[in-house]
């Protein structure tokens, strides 16, 4: 009985990273190690590849555990992203990891994102599944019996009929630099060599108006440079660029998978949380500038002197740390108009905020910022600056 | 020394914190629950701690979802702990009925549920080894699994230990896989027990099996066994976020204190708290804080290769690290298996780090507090109806339930029982006997009644400032005649003006306090907390003498001014060692005391101690005292020196010794009942026994705690509502090894009120449950500062206040001269 060539592949991580606390046992030598492992060459070539053309709609057929989705979602460009496979039961487990983290609503997306996982079969027509910018089919043909294989490029490159397609398969050719020459896979119904699957990839490609670059991840070992990459993957671009999204709307719906698992990312382009973090910008803004009004503040007062004035126990280098602006931010910055304090209170005019750049990304003019913040936020009687305490209680009781 | 050798310096000499130290001192716990031995410790209970952790390398996981069970063991490993710990069978009164019979029985729904299995249900315990053994603990579960007897079966593995709810054919059963190269791998599969569902280690592969559904975002679900089955509990829980990395919480710091006393302030501000990463959802506790690694070195990768921190998590997460001058948060992880291995660190970027919980700042901010409370309460038909949402996803999920449905467990119904309302309780008032119209709060009912007895205040002093003296005059003119209509006689102070600096106000205390002076007011210009600590610190221990803070602004509030001089005339006759009203208790000679632990607020290591005995048959006069202390050992050692010396003062005003003593111990963490069982008990029971020569007091120890899983609704007029104050449950979610029961004694305006639960561990007064509950729910009407009933018995409360005093703003032991007076209200 053998085990799958995916878990077999994530059981030989090696591990010492101190970053995420994920470790593994160190595995015991096999005869080929790829460096990092070769299901993450293959994630990572598909990430490089959704960070060079920005795609915007990427579906990954035969997802299986969404941990290519997981890595996807990361990825700022992308607002649609959907997982297909025919393992149902899979599906539902998994759905829960790709849900949005605490973190993703304190520290929203920019834009929106929605992750949608499909139960069904990639021979199957779903009309939801039209318009995508890329579709990655990572090891899925090679688990295809003949007939689904013929089935394939109909409705992928057919029907569907995405921007970009990305196909990657095991290369026979590899095969004897392992330790057993038969498949990689007990569920693999083939596998190519590079000869076959690029004759495969060039009618496919020529007959729907593709075209196909080809290239792989797993570099063979030093002298057995003439076997290729341990994967083969193929790039197909739609000659004459993006499907028109007349051609998509006139297609009938058909709905044909089953939607197991759905959910949305918060994002700036939600209200909601465009107030949210504005306000929480806002407000941190003001609170450092307050802050650093009060010590000037007390040194005209004469009050400064009683702090303790002890470094011994720290040899720790002195950290500096908070933003850094360039000269040009800097600029700007001075040239606003500046905080003022009337009797015992303290003013930040808008116009100050939005020089500042993280505010000024998020938020393009003073009138807009006004109408976000006005109900969370005091602001002074014309509305141009807000206004909080100058002192309070809290500055005391910070006791050092 | 380098981040790294501090963060290993720290780790040893850390002594325990109060969630540790129920572990016994000389044993090394294990962090996993010990299955490998089980022959040895099957006997008596499961956890034979001495044994445990030399030899077993796993602990229960569930396959793949290891490393997260693998930390919630560890909490359920405490519970557990205290489950085996069998006090019950030893009481002999109770051993056959612990319940009570008194008061109108009252119909409750709760928040646990039946978890239905056959009869002879049992969890089967294998042991597997594999030939050539493996080390990838990850291959080892992939190898079993992938297997047909093993595929379609109900099962948790962790590479070693695997657990069946159906036996497999054979005792031992041998199977072979082949790896992908082509190795042939043969596995022995063992049985090693059969465990009843009430066994421990079932009841934890429970508790693993329902987290693994994950169904429940948003409750806090436990397993466990009650009364006389297996019940499933949830509860809405809440996380509190800070929207506010630790960077931004750094840099606001460093604006603030100035570069001289930075790291120093920023260690102590960080040190120990909870932050979640907001790349992977994880939480990790600040263990330290390397100031000399930055974003942009290098760190070495599973693959072995090394890469900047900042490209990790461009590459991993698409996130820019911006601030590239950061330090990092060093956390130590928590090790998965009891091996030797050399404990892990992980480094965290402050900017990615959310921090989590509230901060002081907005924990005494009152209306920020109400908005949490708001949102955070709910009521009793909300809860309701968020447990009836829970039920049916778990209906509706035919995962789940096909899952539950392969270990033979059936998810069944919410579970109603009978409860008890106990009588409602009489103020002893000077010359009134008063039934007030309700427990929660009787100051209306005694409006007009005379207090039990007071001391004249002649002699006493008013510090305040000039903008503040006005007030005050007025507001003393409010307190003499509110006092003198509760037969409280307050003469003229001397009012003395001082500036409007703490040091001021500490100078003038030091040069006007002669021995004469019995009470000091200070009225505070502001709530700065610099005021209150340094003259609470300078009047409860290097001058010992009664004091009154009250801030000024609170005088100010119009219309406000009967009910605060009330509230206030009050506080300074508990603290003159006046009484304000009694209960009817209908033991003659009965001492009750109270005992709480927290730690110091400054130095976390330090533990503060506080105890406070009654030293009157009537319950109304009070013994306190407050101890410092290191280690739980000491906190037992110094019980017995409190108690020797409460005992005396007992002798010296009544001319002998109680004939009963019952203690209420608050403070327990899980995993402690054990080092309570071990040593304080004995050590109350050794401090009882020398003070006397002849017959000792006898003894009752009960454990209080307010935080309990289980909650308790009527139904009435078609919702669910609080049950009403004095609800006593005893039976279904009470635990059978234990004599326990869960009492009422507060109203929730908002939200659902908490039972305070009571676990008796030691008990040679052999009074029936009835009347302990009973007695237990007169103490809860004690309490002095507010005229109402409390959560806990009175002593309890006390203690609580005197430990918040000493642990907040004293930091040291207060002066024994105060004993007697209740000065920390």
């Amino acid at each position: 009985m053998k085990i799958n060539q995916e878990e077999r592949e994530k059981t030989s991580r090696k591990c010492s990273s101190v970053v995420d606390g994920n470790f593994e046992e160190v595995p015991r030598e096999t005869a080929i190690q790829f460096k990092p492992p070769l299901y993450r060459q293959r994630y990572q070539f598909v990430k490089n590849l959704v960070d060079q053309h920005e795609p915007k709609k990427v579906a990954d057929l035969g997802c299986g555990d969404t941990s290519l989705l997981r890595l996807l979602k990361v990825n700022p460009c992308i607002e649609l992203l959907v997982g297909v496979d025919i393992n149902e039961d899979k599906l539902r487990w998994r759905g829960d990891s790709l849900a949005p983290f605490m973190g993703d609503f304190l520290k929203p997306r920019d834009l929106n994102l929605t992750i949608i996982l499909y139960h069904g079969s990639v021979v199957e027509r779903d009309s939801r599944l039209l318009g995508f910018d890329l579709i990655t089919c990572i090891e899925l043909i090679e688990h295809l019996d003949s007939g689904d294989l013929a089935r394939f490029p109909e409705v992928v490159f057919g029907y569907l009929s995405p921007s970009m397609i990305v196909i990657s398969t095991p290369n026979s050719e590899f095969n004897p630099l392992f330790p057993s020459v038969t498949l990689r896979d007990s569920d693999h119904k083939f596998e190519w060599t590079r000869m076959e699957f690029q004759t495969w990839a060039l009618y496919v490609a020529n007959r729907y108006d593709y075209s196909v670059e080809f290239t792989g991840v797993g570099e063979p070992p030093a002298g057995a440079e003439n076997v290729g990459y341990c994967t083969q993957i193929g790039i197909f671009q739609k000659n004459g660029g993006r499907a028109t999204e007349a051609c998509v709307s006139e297609q009938h719906d058909q709905h044909v998978y089953k939607a197991v698992f759905t959910t949305s990312y918060p994002s700036l382009q939600q209200e909601r949380f465009f107030k949210l973090v504005l306000v929480n910008e806002v407000s941190q803004q003001v609170e450092s500038l307050r802050v650093s009004h009060l010590p000037r503040r007390k040194e005209q007062d004469g009050e400064q002197g009683d702090k303790p004035k002890d470094i011994g126990g720290s040899k720790a280098p002195v950290p500096c740390f908070g933003p850094v602006f360039t000269e040009v931010e800097k600029a700007k910055i001075e040239n606003s108009p500046k905080p003022f304090c009337v009797g015992d209170k303290f003013f930040v005019p808008l116009q100050r905020l939005l020089a500042y750049p993280r505010l000024n990304r998020l938020c393009a003019n003073e009138e807009m910022m006004r109408s976000v913040i006005a109900d969370s936020i005091p602001l002074s009687s014309d509305g141009s600056a807000v206004v909080t305490d100058l002192c309070n209680y809290f500055d005391e009781q910070f006791e050092f | 020394m380098s981040g790294r050798a501090r963060v290993k310096a720290r780790g040893i000499a850390r002594s325990p914190s109060a969630t540790e130290v129920g572990r016994t001192q000389a044993s090394p716990l294990p962090t996993s629950v010990d299955l490998s031995n089980n022959e040895a410790s099957s006997s008596n209970g499961f956890l034979g701690t001495s044994r445990i952790s030399t030899n077993d390398k796993y602990g229960i996981s569930s396959g793949d979802a290891g490393s997260t069970s693998m930390e919630r063991g560890v909490k359920n490993k405490q519970d557990f702990m205290d489950l085996s710990i069998c006090t019950r069978e030893k009481l002999a009164h109770v051993r056959d009925c612990k319940t009570g019979s008194s008061g109108i029985p009252v119909k409750l729904v709760t928040n646990l549920f039946n978890l239905d299995f056959p009869q002879d249900w049992q969890l089967y315990q294998y042991h597997v080894t594999y030939v050539p053994d493996l080390a990838s603990r990850r291959l080892r579960i992939a190898l079993l699994y992938s297997h047909s007897e093993l595929s379609n079966k109900a099962k948790a593995f962790d590479g070693a230990i695997l657990f069946l709810s159906q036996k497999l054919e054979e005792k031992i059963t041998e199977l072979s896989s082949e790896t992908q190269r082509g190795e042939t791998i043969k596995m022995t599969i063992t049985l090693k027990r059969e465990l009843p569902s009430s066994s421990p280690v079932c009841i934890q592969v429970f508790n693993i099996i329902f987290r693994k559904l994950s169904l429940w975002p948003g409750f806090a679900i436990s397993v466990s066994y009650f009364e006389s089955k297996l019940l499933f509990s949830a509860d809405v829980s809440y996380k509190v976020l800070r929207n506010e990395t630790v960077l931004e919480f750094m840099t606001a710091l460093c604006r603030r204190t100035g570069l001289t006393c930075f790291t120093q302030t920023c260690e102590k501000q960080l040190i120990g708290l909870i932050v979640l990463t907001r790349y992977n959802n994880r939480t990790y506790s600040i263990d330290d804080i390397d100031w000399s690694v930055k974003p942009t070195h290098t760190f070495q990768k599973r693959d072995g290769t090394e890469i900047t921190y900042v490209d990790y998590y461009k590459q991993q997460y698409d996130i820019t690290v911006s601030d590239l001058n950061q330090p990092m948060l060093v956390s130590l992880l928590k090790r998965k298996r009891n091996d030797n291995s050399e404990a892990r660190l992980a480094h965290l970027i402050p900017e990615l780090c959310f921090l989590t919980g509230l901060t002081d700042q907005a924990t005494s901010d009152f209306q920020l507090m109400k908005a949490v409370a708001e949102k955070t309460r709910l009521p009793p038909s909300g809860r309701q109806q968020r447990l009836a949402r829970l039920v049916d996803n778990i209906q509706r999920n035919t995962n789940a339930r096909f899952e539950l449905e392969t270990w033979g467990l059936h998810f069944g119904s919410q579970i109603s029982l009978t409860g008890r309302v106990v009588p409602s309780e009489k103020i002893l008032m000077q010359d009134h006997i008063c039934q007030p119209v309700s427990a929660a709060d009787w100051s209306k009912d005694v409006r007009t009644c005379k207090i039990l007895n007071a001391r004249s205040l002649n002699t006493w002093l008013i510090l305040c400032s000039d903008r503040t003296e006005y007030v005050a005059e007025s507001f003393l003119n409010c307190l003499r005649r509110v006092a003198g209509s509760m037969g409280f006689n307050v003469d003229y102070p001397k009012i003395i003006k001082v500036q409007e600096n703490p040091a001021a106000f500490v100078r003038a205390v030091q040069q006007y306090v002669d021995p004469d002076v019995q009470l000091v007011m200070c009225i505070l210009p502001s709530n700065q907390k610099t005021y209150y600590d340094s003259i609470k610190k300078y009047l409860s221990s290097d001058c010992p003498v009664p004091s009154q803070c009250v801030l000024a602004r609170t005088l100010n509030k119009q219309g406000m001014m009967m009910s605060i001089a009330t509230k206030i005339a009050m506080q300074m006759t508990c603290k003159l060692g006046g009484e304000l009203w009694a209960v009817e208790i209908p033991l003659k000679s009965l001492m009750v005391v109270g005992i709480d632990v927290c730690k110091d607020a400054l130095s976390k290591d330090v533990m503060v101690v506080g105890c406070v005995a009654s030293v009157n048959p009537g319950i109304t006069r009070w013994f306190s005292r407050c101890i410092l202390q290191r280690t739980m050992t000491d906190v037992a050692d110094c019980l017995k020196v409190f108690m020797t010396g409460a005992l005396n003062k007992w002798y010296k005003y009544n001319h002998d010794l109680p004939a009963r003593i019952i203690v209420y111990r608050a403070g327990v963490g899980d995993g402690q009942l054990k080092t309570l069982v071990d040593y304080e008990v004995p050590q109350l029971l050794s401090s009882v026994a020398e003070s006397s020569s002849n017959t000792s007091s006898r003894l009752s120890v009960i454990v209080v705690r307010k935080k309990c899983m289980p909650r308790f609704f009527t139904e009435m007029n078609r919702t669910v509502q609080n049950p009403p104050i004095g609800t006593v449950v005893d039976s279904e979610a009470t635990r059978n090894e234990w004599y326990d029961f869960y009492l009422i004694s507060q109203v929730a305006c908002r939200g659902t009120v908490s039972p305070t639960y009571y676990n008796v561990i030691y008990d040679d007064n052999g009074l029936k449950p009835d009347h302990m509950q009973r007695l237990t729910f007169k103490l809860c009407h004690l309490y002095y500062n507010w005229p109402g009933i409390v959560s806990v018995p009175a002593p309890c409360q006390y203690a609580h206040k005197l430990t918040f005093l000493v642990a907040q703003s004293i930091h040291k032991e207060p002066s024994l001269e105060l004993a007697n007076h209740l000065f920390y209200l």
